[in-house]
């Protein structure tokens, strides 16, 4: 047993190595392109001053949920993250979110369209997102570390992968779930079979896809704040340093403007869901 | 800049509970590591073989061969890894919390399927419990019982308890009328309907919620591995911050074994309910 330890430990510190000799230039890559997406969207969100940054929000919160108390309750929620002396921490876990989000959702709902479209598909993806579902999300943290690095790149690789899989479920389930009547019709009218997947399968599935983001969005919300461990920036980080220094009031602090920033994305692309 | 610091003025509200609540904490400390030493004393009495053997057996006969052997795998595998007494520590902390967690979560649960008033008061709590990232619920743990396993174990029932409480709700709502109708009117005291026509009736999804909260309180438990609750957590905090991707990679392995372990065990069980 005790060899067993030792030659597995021997054996992943050799793949590593190996690895890191000869595959670098593959992570570096990965890495710069991660790196260069949240730099982006950060450089995006701290480009107008904190006040622009809210009412915009509160806007957008307004149409959404068609309801100006929303808007404003948004605006003060941001204004509060700001006034607490965290708005840099808040836009960049925001920008870590977003970043992981897009690409999740640009895996995953192409990914779940087909598995909707192909039973065959759905039935072998469905023991790999349950085992992905199954495992705690904070161990996708190690395998990502080992190959990136500290910083932001290893916060996104681990938050996408925790992020997928309700999209894709939710999607294939949107898909799966079209009338039969209205296929028939289809079929009946002749419609090609791009006409048939953009005009009668999509609208119906758009409710599931909706939820499907939504709960993409909450997990990657999640995630991103435990990724504070591997140096992702932002409150995730906030919360470890303080906790580590026993800093209570400034834990509290980002605590408070963590729970402030999810209700705010939670409703919101809830009520996205709703709409349509 | 003008700030403001909500966390300032808790922290006096923490220190002056930390300085006059004091005994009771050190009760409730007290009370939880023993129980916990308790369980943990139980599971490594035996020398791992032993306990694979039991688990196994019990296994067979809760949810059939396959989950027997799949769960002699997970246990070996454990073992195999050098681990064994982490992984029982894990065990222990899961088990606690599980059991806590569902006392609190099924009386609540019934009450709230009986009364719509106390369901409707519960569910917005339940909703901002769920959406908020598991990282915060340690915050308030750490602050009053500092670090260790006990603030891992309050943290870990909180988290577990909105999905058990919510699918009891769920469940005995479900319970068709005319059976608990059939019970009054051949005159059984409420207490015989409850566990005699619905608990059978609710148990499918009871066994449901209870999944959903075995799994959830495993990603908390180890994620309490970053505030001292040791386990396998603290191994994958210690693989992560040290560089040592050997011991963090089995340990994280170690957890999915857990993780496949426990769901598989409580999903089995539920698969032999639907059967019979």
């Amino acid at each position: 047993m005790e060899n067993f330890v030792t030659a597995f430990d021997m054996a992943v510190d050799d793949a590593l190595f190996w690895l890191t000799d000869h595959a670098a230039f593959i992570f570096d890559g990965i890495r710069a392109l991660l790196e260069g997406l949240y730099d982006g969207i950060l450089w995006l969100l701290m480009l107008a001053p904190f006040h622009v940054v809210s009412v915009l929000a509160g806007l957008i919160a307004w149409r959404v949920m068609k309801s100006p108390g929303a808007g404003i309750a948004t605006v003060l929620a941001m204004v509060f993250c700001w006034w607490m002396g965290l708005w840099a921490e808040t836009m960049s876990t925001l920008a870590l979110v977003v970043a992981a989000s897009v690409i999740a959702l640009a895996i995953s709902l192409p990914l779940g369209v087909l598995a909707g479209l192909m039973p065959r598909l759905d039935r072998a993806l469905a023991p790999v997102l349950d085992l992905i579902q199954t495992m705690p999300p904070y161990i996708y943290l190690l395998p990502a570390i080992a190959l990136l690095g500290y910083g932001p790149a290893t916060a996104l690789i681990a938050t996408v992968i925790v992020a997928m899989p309700p999209a894709v479920r939710l999607t294939a389930l949107g898909i799966r779930r079209t009338p039969t009547e209205f296929i028939e019709l289809g079929h009946a009218t002749g419609v090609t079979p791009a006409q048939m997947f953009l005009k009668i399968r999509l609208p119906f599935a758009v409710p599931s896809i909706m939820a499907g983001v939504n709960q993409s969005l909450m997990m990657a919300f999640g995630m991103v704040v435990i990724a504070g461990i591997v140096g992702s920036g932002g409150l995730g980080e906030t919360i470890f340093s303080a906790i580590r220094t026993l800093d209570i009031a400034k834990s509290i602090d980002a605590a408070i403007a963590i729970v402030v920033l999810t209700m705010v994305l939670d409703r919101v692309t809830q009520s996205l869901a709703r709409a349509k | 800049m003008n700030q403001i610091s909500p966390g300032a003025f808790l922290a006096p509200a923490v220190d002056w509970l930390n300085a006059n609540f004091h005994p009771f904490f050190a009760l409730v400390t007290r009370v939880i590591e023993a129980v916990l030493g308790g369980i943990e004393a139980m599971l490594l009495v035996l020398p791992p073989v032993g306990l694979i053997v039991l688990v196994a057996g019990a296994a067979f006969f809760a949810a059939g061969l396959r989950i027997a052997v799949l769960s002699a795998c997970c246990l070996g595998f454990c073992w195999l890894t050098g681990l064994w007494t982490a992984s029982m520590q894990t065990l222990a902390v899961v088990v606690v919390s599980v059991a806590i967690a569902v006392a609190i979560a099924f009386p609540l649960g019934i009450w709230a399927a009986r009364r719509a008033s106390v369901e409707a008061a519960l569910r917005p709590i339940l909703d901002v419990m769920q959406t908020v990232p598991p990282w915060v619920y340690l915050i308030p743990a750490v602050m009053i019982f500092s670090l260790g396993r006990v603030p891992a174990i309050i943290a870990t029932i909180v988290y577990g308890i909105p999905p058990m409480l919510r699918l009891t709700t769920l469940a005995f709502k479900g319970v068709p009328t005319d059976l608990k109708e059939l019970g009054q009117a051949i005159g059984a005291k409420p207490r015989t309907i409850l566990w005699k026509i619905e608990f059978p009736a609710a148990k499918p999804t009871l066994l449901v919620g209870l999944n959903q909260c075995i799994l959830l309180s495993l990603a908390m438990v180890v994620l309490a591995g970053l505030v001292g609750a040791g386990g396998l957590g603290a191994e994958v905090t210690r693989g992560l911050t040290r560089m040592e991707m050997g011991l963090g990679l089995r340990a994280g392995l170690a957890i999915v074994a857990i993780a496949l372990l426990l769901d598989r065990l409580s999903q089995g069980a539920l698969d032999r309910q639907r059967r019979a």
